[in-house]
């Protein structure tokens, strides 16, 4: 079946990591493109409301990492919106990306 | 259940729940413990300096408090008075000394924090990194006397982020100074109300002019006579051990609570999806039930605050905010962070007066100061602050006390009315920009976890809120040891990973209140003029906490929550006494007189004393119920084991019964 896991003993530790490191990657990627990538009148409103979303994205990464049927959809969930916001960073601010 | 099989979403945020939950449970309980005291912090330190409850607040000597500031502090680029108000019934003198001047700085919590402050100051530099020493260079240059070596340095001895507030509180515009930590610069710019925030950290300084002797004075408001209060780190040591911990790099401090905040978060949601029937749970509790009550008693009081939960929870994140996702203000702003401080104090704090250097008297307050209260009859007068007294450009400004008024417009809620101090004509203020969506969204979340209200009514139940949430995260960590105790009796043993769990449930949960207790009577036995002093209180603190460790390794589980709780309820529910009759107001005449912060201290005190003999009586009272095994048969039953969800979290929807009915039914499983 699909839906079962190579190595079940490693599935637990995978995941807390993957939630752990995994997901504050993705997070500070994405307050990264939130900061740069949404135009604000008043710019340091960008900071704060990249900071504010960030950790929500945090949470819901979280989750869904443990939720999530499989590892490989725990981690895809991970590397996918983490390409979209790369990109998008990339696009707002090519420069900056990544430094 | 195992993450390598097919499982229901429930299941995993059960799982995700009760780990998050577990790992740093006893360290959450003692973060919101002491940060829900915190809501109090003013009133704690108030009542920890027993010398200052006699203080007369019915009227304001204004002429004495001049004179005082004249004769102390000749050469101050700025004076600052605290007027007497509901929460601190002294009248606070401070001020600012200028460029070549001693080193004295602006005080505030410095004579109060006392040596701990100043020895973690130059520790807590290093890992600030050259970009904080940069923008803290760029900003010293622009302000004129602050760029002054000597100021820098007294700057850098003041505490954390309300001593940055006070200083710029004092100053009349950003904190400039030279303090170089990169945590507490973000997180200055992160709250857009710092004149608010300034004046709290002004008029909780009250009292303690022990070790910064000169830097802040108290009197008392009707007679003009200087109190000494005892030097004590007061409300403040709990206030800042519940965002930074003690003892270690402030830095590391607030990373691990901001980490324990993220897992704290997540067990907060992920126990929301987990309980669907979030309004059914609430009016559900079934007592005597054994683990069943204790989901009962957890879900009611997550239930009961649960917005509070969530926004203390999340607000608390955004508070560390720059510091745990710095890339949010690299994206904005690159190399150059300095460039958002100044965006926001541009926005936030208006413009500046400087000194023309030239020489004028300083006209006659009194009328500046009716007309102030006259213009507020209902709030009143909570500051004033006087700009390079004795010069031409002198500006005299009152300002009302900074609780109340907008939640989202954040620093400008309180009003002010500036005056030019040598003539006494009355100056427009500048206009300030509204804040913006997002400014206000954060302001309003951040005021709410600092407590700024206006009356003590939002304030207490932000308290009983916080309460809740303490009984949340202790019914919790019970729960965990409680759904496994039917096993461990099969079994006939303990595993050392429950074991563990015991432990630090009792020294964690018990422990702490043994330990804040504690630090409340070793506020008042030791002798109010030893050297060192606010440090052994503290000492006292996490010395109680650590016998408690110890006493919890060493006993049996259940006696030893019988004998801290007991030990936590003497304790406690003896303060008031204690209070009494080591100099202190006693609780009778407090109420008389209308002292209502040392009668609200000595009677919560008194009640939280009481309920911990409470909960102690029903520990020592409870008799776990003899259950009919019926290895089969509890599978079946327990479809909470069965499918693997953690503790039994879905009894509730599982079990078709009514709530209202559900104390009538029979046991469904025994």
């Amino acid at each position: 079946m699909l839906s079962v896991d190579p190595y079940p003993g490693a599935n637990v530790v995978l995941r807390v990591l993957m939630a752990v490191f995994g997901s504050y990657g993705l997070t500070l990627l994405a307050a990264a493109a939130l900061a740069v990538g949404v135009p604000f009148a008043f710019k340091p409103d960008a900071v704060s409301f990249a900071v504010m979303l960030a950790f929500l994205i945090y949470l819901l990464s979280v989750l869904w990492v443990f939720a999530a049927a499989t590892l490989l959809r725990a981690a895809l969930g991970l590397v996918l919106p983490a390409a979209v916001f790369g990109l998008w960073l990339f696009a707002a601010a090519p420069s900056r990306g990544m430094s | 259940m195992r993450f390598d099989q097919p499982r229901g979403l429930r299941q995993s945020m059960s799982w995700l729940h009760t780990w998050s939950g577990l790992v740093l449970g006893w360290f959450l309980f003692a973060i919101f413990v002491t940060g829900t005291l915190s809501f109090f912090r003013n009133e704690i330190t108030f009542w920890m300096q027993p010398e200052l409850h006699r203080a007369d607040k019915s009227r304001v000597d204004l002429d004495r408090a001049l004179q005082v500031l004249a004769r102390e502090a000749p050469h101050a680029t700025q004076w600052s008075m605290t007027f007497p108000s509901s929460r601190n019934p002294t009248l606070g003198l401070s001020w600012q000394i200028p460029a070549g001047g001693e080193s004295r700085a602006t005080a505030g919590e410095a004579p109060r924090e006392g040596g701990r402050d100043r020895a973690n100051a130059p520790r807590e530099r290093k890992p600030a990194g050259e970009g904080a020493e940069n923008g803290a260079g760029a900003r010293a240059e622009r302000g004129g006397e602050r760029g002054n070596p000597a100021f820098r340095e007294s700057a850098k001895n003041l505490p954390g982020a309300h001593g940055e507030d006070l200083r710029q509180r004092a100053d009349g515009q950003a904190a400039d100074s030279a303090r170089g930590s990169a945590v507490s610069r973000a997180a200055q710019a992160e709250s857009a109300q710092q004149q608010q925030i300034a004046q709290a950290a002004h008029s909780q300084a009250q009292g303690g002019s022990g070790h910064g002797r000169d830097a802040r004075v108290v009197l008392d408001p009707a007679t003009g006579e200087r109190l000494q209060g005892r030097t004590t780190a007061g409300g403040n040591f709990l206030y800042r051990f519940h965002f930074e911990l003690y003892g270690m790099d402030r830095l590391w401090g607030r990373w691990i609570i901001g980490i324990a905040t993220m897992f704290m978060f997540i067990a907060l949601i992920s126990g929301v999806i987990v309980h669907r029937n979030i309004f059914k749970d609430f009016f559900t509790f079934r007592p005597a039930r054994g683990k069943r009550s204790w989901i009962d008693a957890h879900a009611a009081t997550s239930v009961l605050s649960l917005p509070f939960h969530i926004v203390i929870t999340f607000s608390g994140l955004l508070l560390f905010g720059p510091m745990m996702i710095p890339t949010a203000m690299q994206g904005a702003y690159g190399d150059n962070p300095t460039a958002y401080m100044q965006a926001m104090r541009a926005r936030n704090l208006g413009q500046t007066s400087s000194p023309s250097g030239e020489r004028a008297p300083l006209t006659d307050l009194k009328p500046l100061y009716d007309a102030a209260r006259l213009a507020w009859p209902e709030r009143g007068v909570g500051s004033l602050t006087i700009t390079h007294p004795g010069d031409r450009g002198a500006i005299v400004e009152f300002r009302q006390p900074m609780m109340g008024g907008s939640l989202a417009a954040g620093r400008s809620t309180a009003q002010t009315l500036k005056f030019d101090g040598a003539t006494g004509e009355r100056l427009d203020p500048a206009p300030l920009a509204p804040p913006t969506l997002v400014q206000s969204i954060s302001n309003v979340l951040i005021m709410l976890h600092r407590g700024f209200f206006a009356s003590p009514v939002p304030r207490w139940l932000l308290f009983l809120a916080g309460v809740g949430g303490s009984l949340m995260i202790a019914t919790g960590m019970v729960m965990w040891r409680v759904a496994r105790q039917k096993k461990q009796e099969k079994t006939g043993r303990t595993p050392f990973g429950h074991r563990l769990v015991e432990i630090s449930n009792v020294a964690g949960i018990a422990g702490l209140l043994v330990a804040t207790a504690a630090y409340f009577w070793a506020n008042r036995l030791i002798p109010a003029d030893l050297p060192g002093r606010a440090d052994w209180e503290i000492r006292v603190f996490f010395i109680a906490w650590a016998a408690m460790l110890v006493h919890a390794l060493l006993r049996r589980h259940k006696a030893a929550w019988v004998e801290q709780l007991a030990c936590a309820g003497f304790l406690t529910a003896a303060l008031p006494f204690v209070n009494a009759f080591t100099g202190g107001l006693p609780l009778p005449a407090s109420i008389a007189l209308g002292q209502g912060l040392l009668a609200g201290f000595d009677l919560c005190a008194l009640f939280m004393g009481i309920g911990f003999f409470y909960a102690a009586w029903k520990v020592c009272r409870h008799v776990p119920r003899v259950r009919r095994e019926v290895p089969e048969a509890s599978a079946a039953d327990h479809p909470a084991d069965a499918d693997g969800l953690e503790d039994g979290l879905r009894v509730l929807p599982v079990e078709p019964l009514a709530p209202a009915a559900t104390h009538l039914q029979p046991e469904a499983n025994a």
